[in-house]
């Protein structure tokens, strides 16, 4: 029993990351109706800012994190200026082209600047500690409660709040939000910032557990697309309990069939939802 | 109030609306009828600042407002409740209203008052607030739609055929409330394929045939065309 506890812990760690890239993604989804292919490299991005702040300028883990997602959030909001922004009036195709463009550069960029060998992330939050009779690493409980908490503030600031609003209007109708006086250029670059810093944020706690190396993004990306299938495109509790629904899956079938095996689970669930349920899992009534 | 003036728009090399002037006096109601694809709803997308023009001029109380973008145009006092309604459809009805007071969301007390006043005037989008707008009758939605544009407290509101989808009894109530939105201060142009209860709520008229103003005139004179009575109105 104790060790099916520690089984899910491990799979909260991994589904808020998870969660997190889903959420950028999902969000960008709703502006571009595109999904964001250069999401991944975004994260990777996060991992080497990070990674370069604490070692070349010797910041704090947590100062470092902060910036990581300042810089990544305004890459990502110079990438909607730039490249997506531009396309707005060609057909989808061009944004996918495009989107695959930057994922590419990105990678090469990073392998240019910090080459490609696996890098370790130190972290202050390597200690162990104990937790009613269950160990792990502060590291882990730091990811799990970090991700609680941006979740609650993101929540509250797109229910609750009539610029956060904005991204959902927009995602659901864009003409609908420029009628009633929603200045839509402002809200895709905030959109993409919020994207850029989570997936940095995600890259940032996960990189001390995964390394760093120039396709660190690759599953992480494939598995947020698995994701936010199921969940349906677009949808942010979708996104949420998708992630975690993942990370449970890969911990539990890590240990119970095969370590080995445990990022095919990610697309047996989705072959599988799929099949059952075509319009993903969280697709309330009243969506067209 | 609002002119159009020589104001030509097109969907590529196609030209949809053909040197068209059209002038909406302050506190009147203007409508602009026409049979399907005569151009009306590109004269209100053009208005709203979603469509660009290629020829003329829009001129908003002294300004030229037509290079502007559509959020400042609707920051400016112009609202459109628009073809298709354009609803939020997986946010509630009272979300819906709320986005409506965008422009005005610094001023809580301004919106409580416009959110009593449009459920008084709608009272099922009261009843049905916390439902999602997607789950509401197309006539439902409509009212929502139209409650939506009057969040912003528009001075002047267009609406595109307001009366499309509803039952016979309550277009007959619609054009009611329209008269009386009007009444209580907000110029109105109205886009319709039902003329006669257009006409007679309607100061004056624009007849729009193949994208350029075939016939206009103040409502009677209207009325008392036999062309426009005889393709628009019926007996
Ligand atoms: N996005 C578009 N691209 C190309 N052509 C368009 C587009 N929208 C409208 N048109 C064309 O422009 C013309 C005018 O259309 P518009 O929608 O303004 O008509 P309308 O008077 O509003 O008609 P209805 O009463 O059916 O709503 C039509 O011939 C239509 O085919
Ligand atoms: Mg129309």
């Amino acid at each position: 029993m104790e060790f099916f506890i520690q089984q899910l812990l491990n799979g909260l760690t991994v589904g808020s990351v998870y969660s997190l890239v889903a959420l950028g993604l999902t969000l960008v989804y709703g502006i571009l109706h595109i999904p964001n292919f250069a999401h991944g490299a975004l994260y990777m991005m996060g991992g080497y800012v990070t990674l370069t702040m604490m070692s070349k300028s010797g910041l704090p883990y947590w100062l470092a994190i902060v910036i990581s997602m300042i810089v990544i959030g305004t890459l990502g909001v110079l990438l909607e200026r730039l490249v997506f922004y531009p396309l707005r009036d060609a057909p989808p195709l061009h944004d996918k082209i495009a989107a695959i463009g930057i994922l590419l550069f990105l990678e090469a960029f990073a392998q240019f600047v910090w080459g490609a060998d696996y890098q370790t992330m130190p972290t202050p939050y390597g200690k162990v500690v104990n937790l009613f009779g269950l160990t792990l690493t502060a590291q882990r409980l730091l990811i799990i409660t970090s991700t609680i908490a941006i979740m609650v503030l993101l929540y509250f600031f797109l229910k609750k709040t009539f610029i956060g609003a904005t991204i959902i209007a927009m995602s659901q109708n864009r003409e609908g939000a420029n009628l009633v006086g929603i200045n839509i250029n402002k809200v895709a670059m905030m959109t993409f910032m919020i994207s850029g810093s989570l997936a940095a944020l995600a890259a940032s706690l996960a990189s001390p557990i995964n390394l760093v190396f120039p396709g660190m993004g690759h599953l992480v990306i494939l598995k947020a697309f698995v994701i936010i299938i199921l969940g349906g495109m677009g949808s942010v509790p979708g996104a949420i309990i998708g992630g975690y629904i993942l990370g449970f899956s890969e911990s539990l079938g890590a240990t119970y069939i095969s370590n080995d095996y445990k990022d095919i689970i990610a697309f047996v669930i989705l072959v599988i939802i799929l099949t059952i349920k075509p319009t993903g899992l969280f697709v309330r009534r009243g969506q067209s | 109030m609002l002119e159009l003036r020589n104001v030509s728009v097109q969907y590529g090399s196609f030209t949809a609306v053909q040197n068209v002037n059209i002038h909406v006096h302050e506190g009147e109601i203007v409508v602009l009828l026409g049979s399907n694809g005569a151009g009306k709803s590109t004269v209100f997308r053009t208005i709203s600042g979603l469509n660009k023009l290629s020829k003329g001029e829009i001129v908003f109380k002294g300004n030229r407002i037509d290079r502007y973008s559509p959020d400042r145009i609707v920051q400016l006092g112009i609202v459109q409740c628009a073809e298709g309604r354009k609803l939020f459809s997986r946010m509630t009805v009272y979300e819906n209203l709320l986005m409506g007071a965008y422009i005005h969301r610094k001023e809580k007390e301004k919106i409580k008052q416009s959110l009593n006043h449009v459920y008084e005037l709608f009272p099922i989008l009261k009843e049905k607030r916390n439902d999602l707008a997607g789950a509401l009758s197309g006539g439902q939605q409509q009212m929502l739609a139209i409650g939506r544009a009057l969040m912003s407290r528009p001075k002047l509101l267009l609406l595109d055929e307001p009366s499309i989808g509803l039952a016979p009894l309550i277009v007959e109530q619609m054009f009611q409330i329209i008269k009386q939105i009007n009444k209580e201060g907000t110029t109105i142009l109205l886009a319709e394929q039902n003329a006669h209860a257009a006409l007679h709520i309607a100061h004056k008229g624009y007849v729009f045939e193949n994208g350029t103003i075939a016939v206009q005139g103040t409502s009677q004179e209207l009325f008392a065309n036999d062309n426009v009575h005889k393709a628009y109105i019926g007996t």
